[in-house]
């Protein structure tokens, strides 16, 4: 079985593309939702972002990432550059095991992505608390678990406009 | 062609290491910068101004969706007409709930309607646009900002008592930090003995703290502004006391706290105007031991 190529032959991704999901997922941050949903509702900034560094690592990489984190830090009025910082060391672990994540499948995928997303979430906290707020609970480390629940269907989703046959 | 695991020949720009340092320290440096010494307010405003569209935009479906909903009970009733007594049922429980929520926001809005009347420092009615995601902080986000000149410090109530404070005014849109946030302090006084106290948000609740063993604080008790502070005006319920443990190796008494406004649960929210006319410092401190500095402004009054 050939390792070195994708298993389906797929369009080359647009750009465009790429731009409007990271869009989409900035959108979804700022619908209303009702309170306590935060809990538990994944980061979609961050997983588009790795779904994209994972798989297009030439087009998004570290500089985009840390883009999308002072978009999310502006987005969810917290601390200017907690995001940012946190996105842009996700983005580099991912890149450095790229070759690695992208034979994987959705399974060990998505296990990566919750180690990745659980990186992000501690980075958060150590900043916040370095800048003098109190540790919010465990129940803060909720939402990777879910991401990563969710990776293989992003994943099946984000394929679907570059099949070249409609099942 | 451009697959995901075709490795790269030649190395466009830097390599990941250095870009990685570069956004660390960038990332860093905008931390430290934002969180001592508040320098990003003007980078935060203008995205707030890019970010406004979009939060309108997400909120539009919403708002279609309720067009959407009383156009189709329209269509129920022309319906009812042909199988009136079948779809009689369907649509007074539908009407019912619709009226229940309805009813929810007209008594909000009357009680705030009735606040902003009797109050003569009732400066502008806002509504909750979203609030802020970051678990560590409690904010809300209301639709008026810089263009109805809003300032920070104002305090913002809604139809029941007190809930925070302006905190940061954008140009269409103003933070307001609750009084549950961890940083967030009232001076307030037990309204039933007059004896004042400062009441601390701790990030999900208030407490007050630093009351004496012997004050006299019951359960049930209200806790309203102190006006002291030239800040908050006198007599808006801020919480009520739910708990009071008295035990006998602390300095001082233990008071839970329950805040009465609905600190998360409001859609519409008043803001007030500042208290106003802070007397000016004492120019020189001619006698040290001045004890009368928190009595004179009420007399000048």
């Amino acid at each position: 079985m050939p390792f070195d190529r994708p298993h389906e032959l797929l369009k080359p991704v647009k750009r465009r593309f790429i731009f409007f999901s990271l869009l989409l997922a900035v959108l979804v941050e700022l619908i209303p939702l009702p309170h306590g949903s935060t809990r538990w509702l994944p980061d979609f900034i961050s997983l588009v972002l790795l779904y994209w560094v994972i798989n297009q690592p030439r087009r998004v990489s570290v500089g985009i990432a840390f883009l999308m984190g002072l978009v999310a830090d502006i987005a969810t009025a917290g601390l200017f550059g907690q995001h940012a910082l946190a996105y842009s060391v996700t983005a580099f672990l991912a890149l450095s095991r790229q070759r690695q994540l992208v034979m994987f499948n959705l399974g060990q995928q998505a296990l990566s992505v919750l180690g990745l997303m659980m990186a992000n979430q501690a980075i958060m906290v150590v900043a916040r608390m370095l800048t003098g707020a109190a540790f919010v609970g465990w129940a803060y480390f909720l939402p990777p678990l879910i991401g990563a629940l969710l990776w293989p269907l992003l994943t099946k989703l984000m394929l679907l406009p570059y099949r070249h046959h409609q099942v | 062609m451009d697959f995901a695991n075709t490795p790269s020949f030649f190395r466009s720009g830097l390599k990941p290491g250095t870009r990685l340092v570069l956004c660390v320290v960038a990332s860093v440096a905008l931390l430290i910068g934002d969180s001592r010494y508040n320098l990003m307010e003007q980078a935060r405003d203008g995205m707030s101004l890019v970010l406004y569209p979009l939060q309108r935009a997400v909120n539009m479906p919403l708002g279609l969706a309720r067009h959407a909903s009383d156009y189709f009970t329209d269509q129920a009733e022309l319906k009812a007409d042909n199988a009136r007594l079948r779809t009689q049922q369907l649509e007074m429980s539908a009407r019912l709930s619709r009226l229940e929520s309805l009813e929810r926001e007209l008594t909000e809005l009357r009680n705030l309607n009735g606040i902003k009347a009797t109050r003569p420092d009732a400066e502008q009615l806002a509504e909750t646009l979203y609030t802020g995601r970051d678990p560590f902080s409690y904010k809300i986000i209301i639709d008026k900002g810089a263009d109805v000149s809003l300032k920070p410090g104002q305090p913002v109530v809604d139809s029941r008592g007190l809930m925070g404070q302006i905190t940061r005014v954008q140009p269409l849109t103003a933070e307001v930090t609750l009084i549950i946030d961890k940083n967030q302090m009232v001076p307030v006084m037990i309204s039933r003995t007059g004896e004042r106290a400062i009441l601390y948000g701790y990030g999900g609740g208030v407490e007050i703290r630093y009351l004496p063993q012997h004050a006299d604080v019951r359960e049930n008790d209200m806790v309203v502004t102190s006006g002291i502070d030239g800040l908050f005006p006198e007599g808006i319920p801020v919480a009520r006391v739910s708990k009071v443990e008295r035990n006998a190796g602390a300095a001082f008494s233990r008071i839970t706290t329950e805040p009465v406004a609905g600190v998360q649960q409001t859609r519409f929210v008043l803001v007030l105007r500042e208290k106003g006319q802070t007397p000016p410092r004492p120019v020189a401190p001619v006698a040290p031991a001045k004890k009368t500095k928190g009595k004179k402004p009420a007399d000048s009054e």
